[in-house]
């Protein structure tokens, strides 16, 4: 990839990252593709994913920052907004992003997804209906799969 | 959000301001949505505008000659009249309005999610969505009005005049480059020409206080002059009205002309050659006795010219000196290198540069801070050596 065309603001948010991480969070660049991102967000404290360690990918578009990163949970994860694929149903990745959004706001925003799930607005519609019907198994049934999937090994 | 600044009644029909420099011929930004001098003037427009357009033979080639050939001059800092203005040049910057202005509560780019909609990290599936070409946005220059006086509006006060308790007294801290006065008024009306009539006269008249040039200075009225609040109801104080034109408090501050400074005489000075500032504020008085003034508008009155003072959000951390490419608060929030220096209306965000302006308007048409569509940018040069 044209690693040499890389805009400043990708350069600068990279450094920014790598330099003041955000607290439960790490994202740094692939070395052959610096659109390309490995990140790590802890399961965020008091939610059913405390603990866990998920991976996710992060892709910067050629537009961006005109538009959103592309971002994917690799960790399995029991969650309403995130489906079998990993997919994340967050809007500020959709319609209303912003180019004033970051890559830390975004992952800032998917830690906060984790610790707030929105059955209301399923992207898993299993996983959602489990939620509204019986919230406490649903909440068991995402804490076993932290154990299994995101135990950090 | 109803941001309504216009008021045609009150618009000057007399003034027109100074011709502008040569006009950049509008006509070779025909491509470019936000070309900074666009033809006719789009109707919003005049909802911000407290003054008068040029008329349009100013702004406009001539019709024989539509599509001049020549490079376009640069874009003269002046030459748009734009009357949007930060208000606050207290500290550092004493000339001008389009100085900075403390952040008051501060915009933050962060935005809460929602979910709602699923991003795909498909690349070859997942286009980018493409935006319907976005409207026509005005893209003006601010334009710098000098204020000769400026009252500190998060200083104002009113306190108990000790030697006589039943009284108040208004104090607060200004800036004048020229002698004036201040002129306080109870109740006061806005009438045609940015005159002020006190509504209630029998209970209070003006009380009128000579003041000399200089920064910083600390206004205290004079023990004795104050006002018996008590006489008035605590709603009528604490309410503002303003499609009456009728404030409770009223501070004009004026500068004498520095062209005929022994004619002190108001009244024989025509309205149109002043130079006033005006803070209209209520009263408000939460808990225990005091009185807090809280400032609902400030209007600048030049040369026959109404301004009304808004804040621009964002403006406040440039104003610090210098551009430091690592401060996060001054650069341009898109391509986060250069320092901002273009502001979206009618939501006030200064938080881009204008190449990051134009290309996002060729995407999008809303604010990136706040999502609010863009009606106009407008951009604002702080520094100070372009006087």
């Amino acid at each position: 990839m044209a690693n040499s065309n890389l805009p400043r603001r990708i350069i600068k948010e990279t450094q920014r990252l790598l330099s003041e991480p955000a607290p439960g969070i790490s994202a740094s660049p692939s070395e052959d593709n610096m659109r390309y991102f490995n990140v790590m967000i802890l399961g965020p404290t008091q939610s059913p994913y405390e603990g866990g360690v998920f991976k996710l990918e992060l892709f910067l578009p050629e537009e961006y920052p005109m538009a959103a990163p592309k971002v994917r949970f690799l960790t399995k994860i029991y969650h309403p907004n995130i489906d079998k694929l990993g997919r994340i149903c967050l809007d500020i990745l959709k319609d209303k992003w912003s180019p004033a959004l970051q890559i830390r706001t975004v992952l800032l925003s998917i830690q906060a997804l984790l610790s707030a799930p929105n059955p209301d607005d399923p992207l898993s519609e299993n996983i959602a209906k489990h939620w509204k019907t019986n919230e406490a198994e649903a909440v068991e049934t995402a804490k076993e799969w932290t154990r299994l999937y995101a135990s950090g090994a | 959000m109803g941001l309504s600044w216009s008021n045609t009644r009150r618009r000057t029909t007399t003034f027109y301001h100074p011709p502008p420099p040569p006009p950049p011929c509008c006509y070779h930004h025909h491509a470019e949505p936000i070309s900074l001098l666009p033809p006719p003037p789009p109707p919003h427009q005049s909802h911000y505008a407290t003054m008068h357009q040029p008329p349009p033979s100013q702004s406009y080639p001539p019709p024989n000659n539509p599509y001049p050939t020549h490079i376009p001059p640069p874009v003269h800092h002046y030459c748009n009249s734009h009357h949007y203005h930060s208000s606050n040049y207290a500290n550092h910057q004493p000339f001008y309005y389009t100085c900075h202005h403390q952040p008051t509560s501060g915009w933050s780019p962060v935005i809460s999610p929602h979910v709602g909609f699923a991003s795909t990290i498909n690349a070859a599936t997942a286009q980018p969505i493409l935006p319907e070409p976005a409207p026509f946005v005005d893209h003006q220059n601010a334009k710098r009005v000098r204020n000769d006086v400026n009252v500190n509006k998060d200083t104002l006060k009113v306190e108990i005049d000790v030697s006589n308790p039943d009284h108040h007294l208004v104090s607060f801290v200004f800036d004048a480059l020229f002698d004036g006065s201040i002129t306080i008024f109870y109740f006061a009306k806005e009438e045609q020409d940015c005159r002020f009539v006190p509504a209630f006269p029998e209970a209070h008249l003006p009380v009128k206080i000579s003041f000399q040039k200089g920064l910083g200075q600390k206004f205290h009225q004079p023990s004795g002059t104050g006002i018996d609040l008590g006489f008035f109801e605590l709603d009528d104080l604490s309410k503002s009205s303003p499609e009456e034109d009728v404030f409770p408090l009223v501070i004009a501050a004026e500068t004498y002309l520095p062209v005929d400074l022994t004619n002190e005489n108001d009244d024989s000075v025509p309205n149109t050659l002043r130079h006033m500032q005006i803070t209209q504020a209520v009263l408000e008085k939460k808990n225990g006795d005091n009185f807090h003034v809280r400032v609902i508008r400030q209007i600048l009155w030049v040369a026959g010219v109404r301004y009304e003072l808004r804040e621009i959000y964002g403006i406040g951390s440039l104003a610090a000196e210098g551009f430091d490419n690592s401060d996060p608060g001054k650069e341009c929030v898109i391509c986060m290198i250069e320092p901002k220096d273009t502001a979206v209306l009618p939501c006030r965000h200064m938080c881009m540069c204008g190449k990051c302006a134009k290309e996002l308007r060729l995407q999008s048409s809303k604010c990136p801070i706040c999502r609010q569509p863009i009606e106009q940018l407008i951009g604002i040069k702080i520094n100070s050596s372009d006087q």
